[in-house]
């Protein structure tokens, strides 16, 4: 019954934030007018059909249907903007941002987690860390040469670190803790046995909250580090208006993102 | 804290008004000048004076922050606490819920690309401002809501109620001083957040337009390369590292309990 409810729930914000994607971008200044209009090459009969093209994206309504058949058999529609069926774009890109996220998390875990377990040092450099914008971040770690995955480490690390310090000093100073630690048992033995089962449901809650972070992260990170990614083509997508791009890509953000939470309610459903 | 916060915000706004430069102003006999007694940071490429764009930049980031900030706690207050109260509670939370399925930042970024961006610097300012406000208010508004729902059982409502006390008595003089620590740190953490939202829209080009100065495109000329040489231009870095540093020093030692 509990999945059932996510999933009903997942549905309903991953359809409405499509449908409000959908909507932005039909009312956004500029969304009627496509450069390749000005493009002296083309012919009247060509540049008829482009508006033709472009007024059946913006009919919000049709659009909508039209993307729910074409979804049934699995086709997400075409890009007006990358020439591109939406399908093989995202198959394309999607490798190279998973990869991205995959190791971003992972190392911001490990590093948040790792510094977090000593009472004292890093608090300097995470607040340094936590003050400066992830697009800056990105671009100090282009200077250097490092690869996205790196900039999303030392984007996620930090903030973990902050929730995670705070967890645990809370959590080994519970009664219980002071007295497993009066009767001489091993630090390390209080972290495994009383510490961390004490705030894992916080981490869970953290695990999707560092999600919806990389993911945030990825844009600039990818816009700024040229990396070919999901980012990437979501910021092109935003800039060209296109439409059927925009509405795709934001949904499957939505879906991640709403999965995230999903999965880490139902770890932990108190 | 707060008094070292506050003491710099008034000097960023008070120096203003002793520029050593217009911040538009171009020396066109010195363009990308090394730092000297005239150009403490140096000039830009067009000749323009550093500090004098730091110190207006520091001004325009700090307030369309905050104005920002108090726009969507305003929001976050009002829609808060009318769910908190059971009233619209689950198309607020719905709406909350909508705003929260997407990270903040893909959010900011979608929306501002899908805005004009060739326009004047005071309408960019203004729909900067308008969009962390607009976009923002989500995250609060939960945090408000929750507390007002437990304010509103408590034991002090309780005997209010019991008293006969009127609903807008109720609201004005027992909830709204109670939720107000609340709101108040909401505010203390959506300053930086702004903050930083900003220069990262600006460094990808879609903040503050040029000429007006803010940390996000003064942030920008990082990307012309030449650091090492030319240290003094990581002058906008520690002071945006340090102002949204003390924010977050704030938010830590403050207690703002209900």
């Amino acid at each position: 019954m509990l999945v059932v409810k996510h999933f009903a729930r997942i549905a309903v914000l991953v359809v409405a934030a499509g449908l409000s994607c959908a909507l932005l971008v039909k009312y956004a200044p500029g969304t009627s007018v496509d450069e390749r209009e000005v493009d002296r090459r083309l012919s009247e009969e060509s540049i008829r059909e482009l508006r033709s093209n472009k007024a059946q994206n913006t009919d919000i309504g049709a659009t909508l249907r039209r993307y729910m058949v074409d979804l049934a058999h699995g086709n997400l529609g075409f890009s007006q903007s990358n020439n591109a069926p939406i399908a093989a774009l995202i198959a394309d890109r999607a490798p190279a941002t998973l990869r991205e996220l995959a190791i971003g998390l992972a190392g911001g875990w490990l590093f948040g987690l790792a510094l977090a377990i000593p009472k004292r040092g890093f608090s300097v450099v995470a607040g340094l860390l936590l003050s400066l914008p992830t697009a800056l971040i990105a671009y100090l770690c282009l200077l250097e040469g490092a690869k996205s995955y790196l900039v999303l480490v030392i984007i996620l690390a930090p903030r973990i670190f902050r929730f995670a310090r705070n967890l645990l000093a809370q959590a080994s100073s519970a009664p219980h803790v002071e007295m497993a630690r009066a009767r001489g048992v091993t630090e390390a033995r209080i972290l495994m046995a009383h510490v961390f089962p004490a705030i894992t449901p916080q981490l869970i809650a953290l695990a999707a909250t560092s999600v919806a972070m990389a993911i945030g992260a990825a844009i600039p990170i990818e816009a700024i580090c040229d990396v070919p990614g999901l980012g990437r083509l979501a910021w092109n997508a935003a800039m060209a208006r296109d439409l059927p791009l925009l509405v795709n890509l934001t949904m499957l953000v939505a879906i991640a993102t709403t999965a995230a939470t999903a999965v880490s309610e139902m770890a932990n459903p108190q | 804290m707060i008094r070292a916060l506050a003491i710099g915000f008034l000097i960023a706004v008070l120096l203003a008004a002793l520029l050593p430069a217009r911040y538009e102003k171009q020396f066109r006999d010195s363009p990308n000048a090394g730092p000297s007694r005239q150009f403490p940071l140096g000039t830009d490429d067009l000749g323009r004076d550093r500090l004098s764009r730091l110190i207006y930049g520091t001004r325009v980031s700090l307030l369309l922050a905050t104005a920002a900030a108090l726009l969507s706690c305003a929001v976050a207050a009002a829609l808060g606490g009318i769910a908190g109260l059971g009233i619209a509670d689950t198309v607020i939370v719905g709406a909350a819920d909508l705003f929260l399925s997407l990270p903040w930042l893909f959010l900011l970024l979608m929306v501002r690309a899908c805005l004009p961006l060739n326009v004047s610097p005071m309408v960019s300012v203004t729909i900067t401002f308008l969009l962390l406000g607009a976009l923002g208010w989500a995250a609060p508004a939960r945090v408000v809501r929750a507390a007002v729902r437990k304010l509103s059982v408590s034991d002090f409502m309780l005997q209010a109620r019991a008293t006969g006390c009127p609903q807008w008595r109720l609201l004005w003089r027992h909830l709204m001083p109670n939720a107000m620590p609340i709101l108040l740190a909401q505010l203390w953490i959506t300053i930086p957040a702004y903050v930083l939202a900003e220069s990262t829209l600006g460094m990808l080009g879609l903040g503050v337009m040029e000429p007006l100065p803010s940390w996000g495109n003064l942030l920008r000329e990082l990307e012309g390369g030449g650091i090492a040489g030319h240290p003094w231009l990581l002058a906008p870095v520690l002071l945006l590292a340090a102002v949204v540093g003390s924010f977050q020093a704030v938010v830590e030692r403050e207690d703002y309990s209900v």
